[in-house]
């Protein structure tokens, strides 16, 4: 289901290698760059575009996910970190400040815009592309990396199964909060077994294959268009607007001791617009072929 | 039902004890500190507290401290101020008391926390361990001596000078020689 949800996507379909590339670029921007526009940046790109690859349902179901952990990683920060010029309170002694407070709104930006990237990564970037780019160069680094990237999502899917194959048998089927939890420790330790046997079995199957001999072909093929040039061109072109604007500092930005202004000169202004269409990139092509799809459907 | 009731009593008891564990204070119950009064006949300690020694790694220093706010242009941060000395008083409550009655920012680690099983001091005035350089924090000097233990397992003694440095070196700056293997 994944891989076909990969491939039908506009933006999925381009090669592998445009691809990884403009993840690795904005994962690492999002994460190293703490800059509060950039982390804002990347947060809405990140949830435009995960917005684009699933139905609205589990988008709403997704809500109840990051909203806690929002929540979590803000409050977090100031109870450990008592840096800052304005004290609102005193904890145990500790002051619990305004800038800690700030720096956890930060920081939980971040890991959710890092959270919803890696989230669109795992839909676009199937192992079959994964496996395309490093199979040949690494081979058995490029099984473990992948096997290690669908880990949760298979983890997840297997353990709804026992989770249902178990309440089918009637066991732990109360809806009382220790039965559900004792029902989950179940399934935890069932899954713990399973996914150490998975593991041996994909990498059993996989050699049975002749994976990693010499002469092997790929499962998919992937050609290099003259769109992926331009794409790659356009994407790396942004690329070195953002990585040099954040590497000369003209988008530097700290919260301790005290929050410093948001850099506004013309270089800033540049590194947010490129940082911007960056971001939006995917969901730019994503919308601008449903756009064309409507008008050729109602051409007909 | 009965479980349901059971669990939210377990989860109620330990947010109790976890927030029975808990000191909240307001700003201005944090500074109000009364202040001794010294008599003549009463025991007193000196405390201050410097960051003289950045100056020369002063390239080294995060650029969001490079002002005079968060720097005093003379290295001092609290000159030589005499308190008066409590029964059982160690450097630290003499610090968290000066640091109090004078509004000087300060981050510690409790010793509960600390695997030295004392008081760590993270940051005074907004200068934090790794300010200034990988070596840099704060160290404490009593009568010239650099204590080998934490700052709340030194129990004071009547006129004792206590001062609080920065260091960029792991103390070597302030002059302390643990480094070399040799005690000063």
């Amino acid at each position: 289901m994944d891989r076909r949800s990969g491939k039908l996507k506009a933006f999925g379909s381009y090669h592998p290698t445009v691809l990884m590339i403009y993840f690795l670029s904005i994962l690492l921007i999002a994460a190293f760059l703490s800059n509060p526009v950039l982390q804002t940046e990347a947060l809405l790109g990140g949830i435009l575009f995960c917005a684009t690859l699933q139905r609205r349902g589990d988008g709403l179901r997704d809500l109840g996910f990051y909203l806690p952990l929002f929540l979590m990683v803000a409050v977090t920060n100031p109870i450990f970190s008592h840096n800052g010029v304005t004290p609102l309170f005193f904890l145990n002694g500790n002051p619990v400040t305004l800038e800690a407070v700030f720096y956890g709104i930060a920081l939980a930006v971040t890991v959710i815009g890092v959270l919803l990237w890696c989230k669109c990564y795992s839909r676009i970037m199937t192992e079959d592309k994964f496996l395309y780019l490093f199979g040949r160069a690494a081979p058995k680094l490029s099984l473990t990396l992948s096997m290690a990237l669908r880990f949760i999502p298979v983890f997840l899917r297997q353990s709804r199964r026992v989770s249902r194959a178990q309440k089918a048998m009637g066991l732990y089927a109360g809806k009382s909060i220790p039965d559900r939890v004792k029902n989950r420790l179940r399934v935890m330790t069932a899954m713990i077994s399973w996914s150490l046997e998975h593991a041996m079995e994909t990498s059993a199957s996989m050699k049975a294959r002749g994976y990693g001999n010499k002469g092997r072909t790929n499962f998919s093929l992937f050609r290099f268009r003259a769109s992926d040039g331009a794409l790659l061109a356009v994407l790396l072109l942004l690329l070195a607007v953002s990585a040099v604007g954040a590497a000369v500092g003209v988008t530097a930005f700290s919260y301790y001791p005290k929050v410093s202004v948001i850099p506004l000169s013309p270089d800033a202004l540049t590194v947010y617009a490129a940082f911007g269409i960056l971001s939006l990139l995917p969901s730019i092509i994503e919308g601008k072929e449903a756009v064309v799809w409507r008008f050729y459907r109602s051409r007909i | 039902m009965k479980k349901n009731i059971l669990a939210v009593c377990g989860i109620a008891l330990i947010l109790a004890i976890l927030i029975n564990g808990t000191q909240v204070q307001s700003v201005s119950e944090y500074y109000l500190t009364h202040i001794d009064d010294l008599t003549p006949e009463s025991e007193r300690v000196t405390i201050s507290i410097r960051c003289d020694a950045i100056f020369p790694h002063y390239d080294e220093l995060d650029p969001a401290l490079r002002s005079e706010e968060f720097l005093p242009p003379d290295g001092v941060i609290l000159p030589p101020t005499e308190y008066r000395l409590r029964e059982g008083d160690t450097v630290f409550d003499i610090l968290n008391r000066a640091v109090r009655q004078n509004h000087i920012q300060m981050e510690f680690q409790g010793a509960e926390e600390s695997p030295f099983g004392s008081v760590y001091i993270k940051g005074i005035h907004y200068l934090y361990e790794f300010s200034c350089g990988p070596l840099s924090g704060w160290v404490y000097r009593v009568d010239g001596a650099f204590p080998h233990y934490g700052c709340s397992r030194y129990t004071l003694r009547d006129g004792q000078v206590i001062e609080w440095l920065y260091t960029c070196d792991l103390g070597q700056d302030a002059g302390a020689k643990w480094i070399g293997g040799r005690e000063n």
